[in-house]
């Protein structure tokens, strides 16, 4: 156990969220210290999981070539089904033959070398400790319990998942809403036996989803890896007790479906898993994601996109966090006034408006379906810094259309200025800021 | 439904690693059970950990074999489980996650 009392800031949880953050903030030259509760990393986690990287190309550049990832995903499978018919629809994407977007993957080898990348840019990991309490000072986080030790910060970033400890002794904990229980088995079949069954090229992946027809409320997703497929059966667990139906007895009867029977029969049990999710469907609620001397991401936060997908968004949610605690290590105030600037860094990038623009769902989530399978690439593209108009997205898809040929023109020569003068303020204005802060360092330190 | 192996709950729990802890993560007040006209427990848990014994009317439950989602904790009616994660790294170790 290394002898540490106090450090700038405490990260619970090596998970994506976790790791991302401690990354960031162990670059920037801040004083970071990860805990984790399993003895290894990734041990405690469970994910579908594909991985869409471009959010982690950011953070690590060549990532698909050096994360420990599995299949490249460049099929979509829909299942449609209902008590008369059983449909299957299949969109394969031409670009991500080259150009890959998504991985499969397992969070039991992508979340050491995540963290362990977290390390070498000069994090430091505890694991095996749990974080049981929070030590407060007049209302403010300044520290954290394990079961053996105490360890004081500056802030304390909160990334320990869906039942949060941080969240719960904060009081930023909120009524989960819909709580989905999925249970998960990895099921072992040779490379070939896969390629042959799924009709997939060598090294090429799918995704196989869709709501099965049982008696509860459930979304059923099948990912190809290298050799084994990933399959996960989430289930409303309201659903479950009232109909008295026990999820690993209905993932039984899901596989033993003639279309699933074909494709995995055969196939035997490497690992079955449990865990707990939510789907956000309501809009974020920013004031329950920090606090004073403290901060939320990834699940302890509620970050998840409204189709599930939890991984990018806690990646970046980490990310901002750890701009965020910069930014209060600079104005050395950890208190709530700083802290919210966390919720203006997530909301500069193109990925978070997407995904949270409040109040407007119905309609909306058919627009941001199209854009998204149109231009995954956009949709994830957060290195854009500015504020980055859904609208500006629609017209290129959709708007551009209807309108005529020389008005077209006009109105694109237009946005892509637009775009541009405002980058380029941006760019300028971030420029003037750092030259300030680091001129008021030096004035400080003169004092 | 097939004629191929169904696998039942202990043949699962079988390709889970576990390191037991000498501690209980979970403890259950078992004398509120008997009142629980509901136990979704019994249902809910996905290593059927809460199971009911019918001779002696009161609940059986082994925190050892704990997959540690956490959803016991969530629809327990009565309120009759102290619930955190394991401690010193103990528990469930997911090989692939």
């Amino acid at each position: 156990m290394i002898k540490i009392d106090k450090v700038q800031c405490i990260v619970v949880g090596a998970g994506p969220a976790g790791a991302a953050c401690a990354h960031v903030l162990a670059k920037k030259g801040i004083e970071v210290v990860v805990l984790e509760r399993g003895r290894k990393v990734g041990e405690k986690n469970v994910a579908g999981f594909v991985l869409f990287t471009p959010v982690l190309e950011y953070l690590i550049p060549g990532c698909r070539e050096k994360a420990p990832l599995e299949r490249n995903i460049t099929r979509f499978d829909t299942i449609d089904m209902d008590e008369d018919y059983f449909n299957v629809s299949q969109r394969y994407i031409y670009s991500y033959r080259d150009d890959p977007l998504c991985f499969s993957a397992f969070r039991g080898k992508f979340d050491p070398w995540f963290a362990m990348e977290a390390q070498k840019a000069g994090a430091e990991l505890i694991a095996g400790q749990t974080v049981t309490d929070l030590i407060f000072d007049k209302n403010r986080v300044v520290g954290i319990k394990t079961e053996d030790e105490e360890l004081y910060a500056d802030v304390v970033v909160g990334a320990d998942g869906i039942h949060s400890v941080v969240a719960e002794k904060t009081g930023l904990k909120k009524d989960p809403g819909k709580m989905y229980l999925i249970v998960k088995e990895i099921l072992d079949l040779p490379p070939d036996v896969i390629n042959q069954r799924f009709r997939l090229r060598e090294g090429e992946g799918c995704t196989v989803e869709g709501e099965f027809e049982l008696d509860v409320e459930n979304l059923v997703t099948l990912y190809t890896n290298k050799d084994s497929v990933s399959m996960a059966l989430d289930c409303v667990a309201e659903d479950l007790i009232d109909e008295k139906a026990k999820a690993h007895d209905l993932l039984e009867e899901v596989k033993s479906h003639p279309y699933l029977h074909s494709l995995l029969e055969g196939a035997s049990l490497r690992e079955y898993q449990a865990h707990d999710e939510t789907i956000n469907r309501e809009p974020l609620k920013p004031e329950s994601m920090y606090g004073d001397g403290v901060l939320l991401c990834g699940e302890a936060g509620k970050i998840i996109d409204m189709w599930g997908t939890g991984v990018p968004p806690s990646i970046l949610s980490g990310m901002m966090a750890a701009q965020t605690v910069e930014m209060a290590v600079q104005k050395n105030d950890f208190s709530k006034k700083t802290l919210k600037n966390y919720i203006n860094f997530l909301d500069s990038t193109s990925l978070w408006r997407t995904m949270f623009e409040s109040g407007k769902q119905e309609g909306y989530n058919e627009i941001i379906a199209d854009i998204m399978e149109k231009s995954h690439r956009r949709y994830y593209d957060f290195s854009r810094r500015e504020p980055y108009p859904l609208w500006k997205d629609i017209y290129f898809q959709i708007g551009k259309d209807f309108t005529p040929f020389f008005l077209h023109w006009i109105i694109a020569g237009w946005l892509h200025f637009s775009s541009f003068c405002s980058s380029l303020y941006n760019k300028i204005k971030k420029i003037f800021k750092n030259r300030y802060y680091e001129w008021k360092k030096d004035y400080e330190r003169k004092q | 439904m097939t004629d191929e192996c169904i696998l039942t709950v202990d043949e699962k729990m079988a390709t889970v690693k576990i390191k037991i802890d000498k501690e209980a993560h979970i403890i259950v007040k078992k004398e509120l059970c008997r009142e629980c006209t509901k136990r979704p427990c019994l249902t809910i848990c996905p290593a059927e950990n809460y199971q009911w014994n019918e001779k002696g009317n009161e609940l059986i439950f082994n925190y050892e074999g704990c997959l540690e989602c956490g959803t016991c904790k969530l629809i327990c009616p009565l309120d009759a489980i102290t619930w955190s994660y394991p401690k010193r790294g103990c528990g469930v170790k997911y090989r692939y996650g």
